[in-house]
């Protein structure tokens, strides 16, 4: 018994001193809550940890957290800026339509449900959005980047992360250096209007287009080293004009080839459909049907 | 209650990051609004209450102590960073400029500049030096891991953009090259301001 008891009171002692030396790093907790307005503007400022912007149904600014860092808030009913000094994990709830900037260094950033503006910044962390946002702009120079849902301009860049793009967008632009760009685009045939401009850029990385190209719509992709893929459906009506200096085209949508590094062809009548564009300097081009 | 239009501007007032005709623009507003006024108070007041938070929250003793033994200490300057911003804001302009000349528009098919192409060329590489030189005075400020990064692909883009330009070099007449050396160019400055931005 004795010695069972001592047993207990040592894991007792090990849990206790554990929990004290954890006590600091979730030692400040923040929650608060304003009356905003349904397209007001919040502005975030959190170094590190991590930050989900959540849109929400109510007329009001909800925010709550912890970490070591402290939270400042100051603003009125159309506009509030949060600002946090070190690292801390916020949880912010937004109305729906509200205009949203955050700005991080390492802190991941995550969006859900917000059908506003959004401006997302950071440098090491990775940014994620789900949902139908109006307009986009994600800038991160190392962390990964996915829009997920669609929105009506979307505007990504990043120096070394992936960038994924899915869902139903009218006008997506991306670039990166030495990060890939995958486009996965959902269009008119599942009820959008596919892309009807899309920009898409890489020096070393790979760019890859897959998905529905809006009727009307231009569609350029360029890489100078990486290689660039195409698959669009077998049925797309558009002039394809490929060209690379030092790689190779290949094409299986149709039987056009590709001569001294060019292969320019149109499916339909010239100019009734969609324009693609295609550069590299020394990546490959290929050309596939979904 | 602040104009809606404005909250971008009086933010970038308030943090000191505008520039001087952008600044002049905004004071001309608040002189004459009373609710930019107000929030202009209110911000400053915010600004004024995060700096007086702690600059750091110290953990644990036992977790610090191993911490610290492998992380030397990083100085924090302050002073004379408005002018360090002033002139990355400048010379971002003049590469702004000349990249604008550089580029072509975004519709598929363009026409080459001609006899102006080295010309601009020259002063993209003068505005991309200035911008490298003013990168540099504030290079400790930035983390290792960014300094990293940013080599790596200062490299790998001056890679690219050597290759381009040698081909460029073989057949002048190519707009593709023009096109992808332009791209290249743009790239490298994108890369450069990104960078100039978050160090200072």
């Amino acid at each position: 018994m004795t010695r069972h008891l001592g047993w207990l009171g040592f894991v007792l002692a090990v849990a206790a001193r554990s929990a004290l030396g954890q006590a600091p790093a979730d030692h400040n907790r923040f929650e608060a809550r304003w009356p905003f307005d349904s397209d007001g503007s919040v502005r975030i400022v959190d170094p590190a940890g991590r930050i989900r912007v959540i849109g929400w149904d109510v007329d009001s600014l909800a925010v709550s957290g912890r970490g070591p860092g402290r939270l400042a808030a100051a603003g009125t009913v159309s506009v509030r800026k949060l600002v946090v000094t070190g690292r801390a994990e916020l949880e912010v709830h937004v109305p729906r339509g509200a205009r949203v900037w955050v700005k991080s260094a390492s802190a991941d950033i995550d969006v859900v449900g917000v059908d506003g503006t959004l401006d997302l910044n950071s440098v090491a962390g990775a940014i994620h959005v789900v949902g139908t946002p109006a307009d986009v702009t994600a800038e991160t120079m190392d962390g990964p980047v996915e829009l997920a849902g669609g929105s009506g301009r979307a505007r990504v860049k990043t120096v070394s992360g992936a960038i994924l793009l899915r869902g139903a967008s009218v006008d997506l632009g991306a670039s990166t250096l030495s990060g890939t760009i995958v486009v996965r685009a959902a269009g008119w045939q599942r009820g959008g209007t596919g892309v009807q401009r899309g920009k898409f850029e890489s020096v070393t990385g790979d760019v890859r287009f897959d998905g529905e190209l809006g009727r009307g719509g231009i569609v350029e992709l360029e890489s100078q080293s990486g290689a660039i893929a195409l698959r669009v459906p077998a049925a797309t009506v558009a002039d394809f004009d490929l060209v690379t200096i030092a790689g190779s085209i290949t094409n299986r949508l149709t039987a056009a080839t590709a001569e001294r590094g060019v292969l320019r062809f149109s499916t339909g009548a010239e100019g009734a459909g969609a324009q693609v564009t295609a550069r590299s300097f020394k990546g490959n081009i290929s050309l596939d049907a979904k | 209650m602040m104009c809606n239009e404005w909250e971008t501007q009086l933010n970038e007032y308030v943090d000191g990051t505008l520039a001087a005709e952008a600044r002049a623009l905004v004071e001309a507003h608040l002189a004459g609004c009373a609710g930019c006024r107000a929030a202009v108070v209110e911000l400053r007041a915010l600004v004024a209450g995060a700096a007086d938070l702690p600059k750091r929250i110290e953990p644990a003793r036992d977790l610090w102590t191993g911490i610290a033994a492998r992380v030397g200490k990083r100085e924090v300057r302050n002073g004379k960073r408005w002018w360090r911003t002033a002139l990355a804001a400048a010379a971002t302009l003049v590469i702004g400029f000349a990249v604008y000349r550089l580029l072509p528009p975004f519709a598929a098919h363009y026409r080459p500049v001609g006899e102006g192409w080295l010309a601009v060329e020259a002063q993209y590489e003068q505005a991309s030096d200035e911008l490298t030189r003013a990168l540099a005075t504030e290079r400790d400020r930035l983390a290792p891991a960014t300094v990293a990064l940013l080599e790596r692909n200062l490299a790998a883009i001056d890679a690219a953009l050597r290759e381009s330009r040698d081909a460029l070099a073989r057949d002048p007449e190519n707009v593709e090259l023009r096109g992808l050396v332009a791209s290249a160019a743009r790239e490298k400055v994108e890369l450069l301001r990104w960078a100039t931005r978050v160090a200072t």
